[in-house]
């Protein structure tokens, strides 16, 4: 039974001649405690997409339900609350909170949730208890990230979107990090859909949703799912 | 769970500490000086209003021209009062040109406050009134010597019945320098010479009205007043609603509260935006944070409460400790204030719970709604928006077109400009403010220098008498004049008009009097507005009738509220014999007229009181002016120029990178501000000066009497110096942040 519908999402930025349609009718539906990859080339609309999903952007035309619940009647009160209780968002660059350390950092992931994650037990999860009292600049690219990554995940989301959670990494960082989340979605059983342009994540997927100029134009279900530790690129 | 965000609001007031701190040292102490002032203000005026029970304050007093015997007293005590002998001596004291006013001591009405000492038990001891005292540098111990007798002060005391220092009620000021207040013991008093022996009563009525300054008390008063010139000659009468000495004080205790709390809101207001702009200048460089928050499901109240908290904490800390300052110190400072002009019983100092209402809680409102808009309006923003640095509600499609003549530096400079015109606009309204307080401060000294100048200068003759019975002289070019209160006719606020009949041709006045006509003194006209042509209503003191008068011409005047008429018409109207007058005006002494028969003499200190009272009174206040003017000055241009920096540190050390020198750098961004200070400063020395005159023109309508904002153009230069140093100070501060920018900083952040 599909957890995420997405049907006939539209959108477009601009208007008049500079309008320019990013997202051109976009369905598909993707299973509960899944990884689904969002494939595709810059531009293609794929952090759109994601923003979607998120609440954080609106389609011009059709809708998104989760779990059945439209997010299109909500209203910017209840997006919040949407987000606040089903979604864990991890960016690119980590926007982590500066003058907070790594723990208050998480901490501020766990206090939206009234049923969080142990803060402790996560950052021994992520490898980041020792570091638990440094600030985020005393730390390297993937420390950052897995903070970031452990901010989402401690409020124990059923949803944690991924938007390029590597784009910033080297090779080893970056399989360090997709592993975490392969290991997250294992652990916890949250949905998960991440957003790349690194056509070999998609091994890791169980649902490859490939976008270009706007449209689908691969859906399908991946039955050679690749652990992580085992891609290469 | 509590926010973890809380965490941060303490970092960052310590990662700002700087900017925080000054902020907190110039609030607490702005707070401080309110607060103290309100509770100095409010301490006292309860004082005060006590006093009036705790020393069995009169009802009014009059004196005649001899002993009133026991048979006359009890007649007059037959018109509902208990009569109270009040006599004094006026005593001169020729070491500083002085008259001290002596009685003895009073044990029914009136009573005497002993500030420090004892009162006198032997007949060569005196008790000095503290204001008088004071002011002339006597202290307990000391010898004060009069012309016929030298006592030793025993005690410094207030007179309950002259909480202001007025000699004569009819006086436009009182002066706590050349008049003072004197008890001795019963003997020593009978012993005085009996040359300035003045019969004056006190009364208390034995059923007092129920409003003791209202219209009832003046009823009271007229009909007693009525009564008492059937029975008696009476030279004086002052019924306490009418007394300058006793209610003068108490008017104006209070008076300035409006002022100061004004003040202080305006400044909440200036920090409100300064802070408004800080913050949103930190919501500018942690947008992707916000956006992230705000995408994980923070609500945008948690986000705005937690943007707020720092300026809130900082203010309600600096209202903790200026309130505290206030409770202490600052109260001391504040209570002089008042105890410099005016001679006040003792008091204790009171909690004051408008006071905190007024310090703490109504600026902490205007602080949290001036933020609350602010932040409410950036923080609608999508996350999105933050995420993306898009933080402008807006696009601009194209930018902002220059001419490509103009020099790359100056349209650089422009952009700068364009891009932080909010903060250009606070730098404004904080100079403006500034200036006001900073030209406040300076100009006070000035102005009383011109007014002593003028008065001195445009005085009618060099010597004026009042005489108590007519009475001829053969002094050379001696002048008689004739002279008469009136009252203006305001509804919440009126004041004595001198009405003088001048002879026709007069040596002294130099302006001929036509007809019916009248002219009024510059100040008068200065001070109602009231020009050539004007007609206006007069009344009497103490009755109801009125008088209409037509304006024919100002006389250049400036020290008093006169209106100068023909003699002969002024002996008409005022239904006087013909050929009444009231002194002389004399280009030298008078000696062939017995000194007895003077009242007074009215002379350049007589028409100085105002200037000389308001130097004691608001002359400690300027040198706060000037400290807070120029505090507000610095901390406002320091605070917005560092955001216009930080907010360009990217671009800065992109510069530097592309190889601009700190000389060149600087000439973009500190010049810019530059310029907007000097420009400010100066547009601000003009719009400054109409609002000072408007301010000192609303500030003397509650007062009696009028001193013409004169305020020379070298008090503006002064300003402007002061203001370019201060910006200097400012300017160096600033270079030396830009030259702290690092290279690397404009390889942060690139997305």
């Amino acid at each position: 039974m599909s957890y995420i519908k997405l049907e006939n999402i539209k959108k477009s930025f601009g208007s008049g001649e500079s309008k320019t349609e990013v997202l051109k009718g976009i369905s598909c539906e993707i299973e509960k405690g899944s990884v689904c990859v969002l494939l595709g080339a810059s531009g293609s609309g794929k952090s759109t997409l994601l923003n979607i999903i998120g609440g954080i952007d609106n389609a011009d035309e059709g809708y998104i339900s989760i779990n059945g619940e439209k997010t299109a009647d909500m209203n910017e009160k209840a997006l919040t609350l949407y987000r606040r209780k089903h979604l864990g968002y991890i960016f690119q660059m980590y926007n982590l909170i500066p003058n907070l350390n790594i723990k208050e950092n998480v901490e501020v992931g766990a206090y939206l949730s009234d049923n969080p994650l142990n803060v402790d037990d996560v950052l021994k999860t992520l490898g980041l208890y020792e570091h638990r009292h440094k600030l985020p600049n005393q730390l390297s690219g993937g420390q950052q990230q897995r903070t970031a990554i452990g901010r989402a995940i401690v409020k124990n989301p059923d949803i944690l979107l991924c938007d390029e959670p590597t784009g910033a990494l080297d090779y080893n960082t970056s399989k360090e990090i997709l592993k975490l989340i392969e290991e997250i979605n294992q652990k916890y059983g949250n949905t998960v859909i991440m957003v790349t342009h690194n056509d070999a994540i998609k091994n890791m997927a169980d649902r490859v949703i490939k976008l270009r100029d706007g449209v689908i134009r691969k859906d399908y279900v991946n039955e050679t799912k690749t652990p992580v530790c085992e891609l290469e690129w | 769970m509590k926010n973890p965000l809380n965490k941060r609001i303490f970092r960052e007031i310590k990662g700002e500490a700087g900017k925080y701190f000054v902020i907190f040292v110039l609030m607490s102490a702005i707070i401080g000086i309110v607060s103290g002032f309100l509770i100095a203000d409010e301490s006292l005026k309860t004082a005060y209003d006590n006093s009036f029970k705790k020393y069995n304050v009169e009802d009014g007093n009059f004196e005649l021209i001899q002993k009133a015997d026991k048979k006359t007293i009890s007649s007059i005590q037959k018109e509902d009062v208990k009569v109270y002998e009040n006599f004094y001596i006026e005593e001169e004291n020729e070491k500083n040109d002085s008259i001290v006013r002596i009685f003895k001591n009073r044990k029914k009405v009136n009573k005497v406050c002993l500030w420090n000492g004892k009162m006198p038990k032997n007949d060569n001891e005196i008790a000095l009134e503290r204001l008088y005292a004071r002011n002339n540098n006597y202290s307990v111990g000391d010898k004060i010597e009069f012309k016929n007798k030298t006592f030793k002060i025993s005690g410094i005391i207030a007179l309950s019945d002259y909480s202001a220092l007025y000699q004569n009620n009819t006086d436009f000021m009182f002066d706590s320098v050349k008049f003072g207040l004197a008890i001795v013991t019963d003997n020593a008093f009978d012993n005085l010479p009996k040359t300035h022996l003045h019969y004056s009563y006190s009364y208390k009525y034995n059923n007092p009205p129920a409003d003791p300054l209202g219209k009832k008390a003046i009823d009271k008063g007229n009909d007693f007043m009525n009564a008492l010139s059937e029975k008696v000659v009476i030279t004086n009468f002052v019924p306490r609603c009418s007394s300058n000495a006793i209610n003068f004080a108490g008017d104006d205790i209070g008076k300035d509260r409006v002022m100061f709390i004004t003040f202080l809101y305006i400044l909440i207001v200036i920090i409100s935006f300064v802070f408004a702009v800080t913050t949103s200048n930190t919501i500018r460089k942690e947008a992707n944070v916000i956006g992230t928050l705000r995408a994980s499901g923070y609500k945008k109240r948690e986000l705005i409460r937690h943007y707020m908290a720092p300026s809130a904490l900082v203010l309600f800390f600096s209202a903790v400790v200026g309130n505290v300052l206030g409770y202490t110190i600052l109260k001391e400072y504040m209570a002089d204030a008042y105890l410099n002009s005016y001679s006040l019983t003792t008091y204790k100092t009171l909690f004051n719970f408008t006071a905190f209402i007024d310090t703490t809680l109504i600026p902490l409102c205007i602080l949290l709604f001036i933020n609350f808009v602010m932040l409410a309006r950036t923080l609608s923003l999508s996350p999105l928006k933050f995420l993306r640095r898009d933080l402008k509600r807006r696009q601009r499609k194209k930018a902002f077109k220059l001419n490509t003549k103009i020099p790359i530096i100056i349209r650089y400079r422009l952009r700068v400009f364009f891009q932080n015109i909010p903060n250009y606009l606070t730098i404004f309204a904080g100079v403006f403010f500034a200036s006001i307080l900073i030209v406040f401060g300076v100009m006070f000294s000035p102005l009383l220098d011109y007014f002593e100048e003028q008065t001195v200068k445009n005085m009618l003759a060099p010597y004026q008498y009042v005489l108590k019975a007519p009475s001829n002289t053969n002094t050379k070019d001696a002048e008689k004049y004739a002279a008469y209160e009136l009252k203006t006719t305001g509804r919440d606020f009126t004041e004595s008009i001198s009405i003088i009949g001048i002879q026709k041709n007069s040596k002294y006045f130099k302006q001929k009097i036509m007809g019916d006509g009248i002219i009024i003194s510059s100040a008068y006209a200065d001070k109602y507005s009231l020009e050539k042509g004007d007609k206006i209503t007069l009344k009497e003191k103490y009755k109801n009738k009125k008088y209409k008068f037509k304006i024919k011409g100002i006389y250049n005047y400036p020290c008093n509220l006169c209106v100068f008429m023909d003699l002969n018409k002024f002996n008409e109207k005022f239904d006087f014999d013909k050929d009444y007058y009231t002194g002389y005006f004399s280009k030298e002494k008078i000696k062939d007229i017995d000194e007895n028969l003077i009242a007074s003499h009215i002379t350049k200190e007589d028409l100085t009181k105002t200037s000389r009272q308001m130097e004691i009174s608001m002359g400690n206040m300027m040198s706060i002016f000037i400290t807070a003017g120029v505090g507000i000055f610095m901390l406002i241009i320091y605070l917005l120029a560092k955001i216009i920096i930080e907010k360009n540190a990217q671009s800065i050390s992109m510069a530097k990178i592309l190889g601009y020198n700190k000389r060149e750098i600087g000439k973009i961004y500190i010049h810019t501000t530059s310029i907007v200070t000097v420009i400010s400063l100066l547009l601000c020395m003009f719009i400054t000066h109409k609002a000072i005159v408007a301010i000192w023109h609303a500030m003397m309508m509650s007062y009696s009497g009028w001193l013409p904002p004169e305020i020379p153009v070298m008090t503006y230069v002064k300003v402007f110096m002061l203001g370019i140093i201060t910006y200097a100070a400012v300017a160096f501060i600033l270079k030396k942040k830009i030259n702290k920018i690092p290279m690397d900083e404009a390889l942060k952040y690139v997305e």
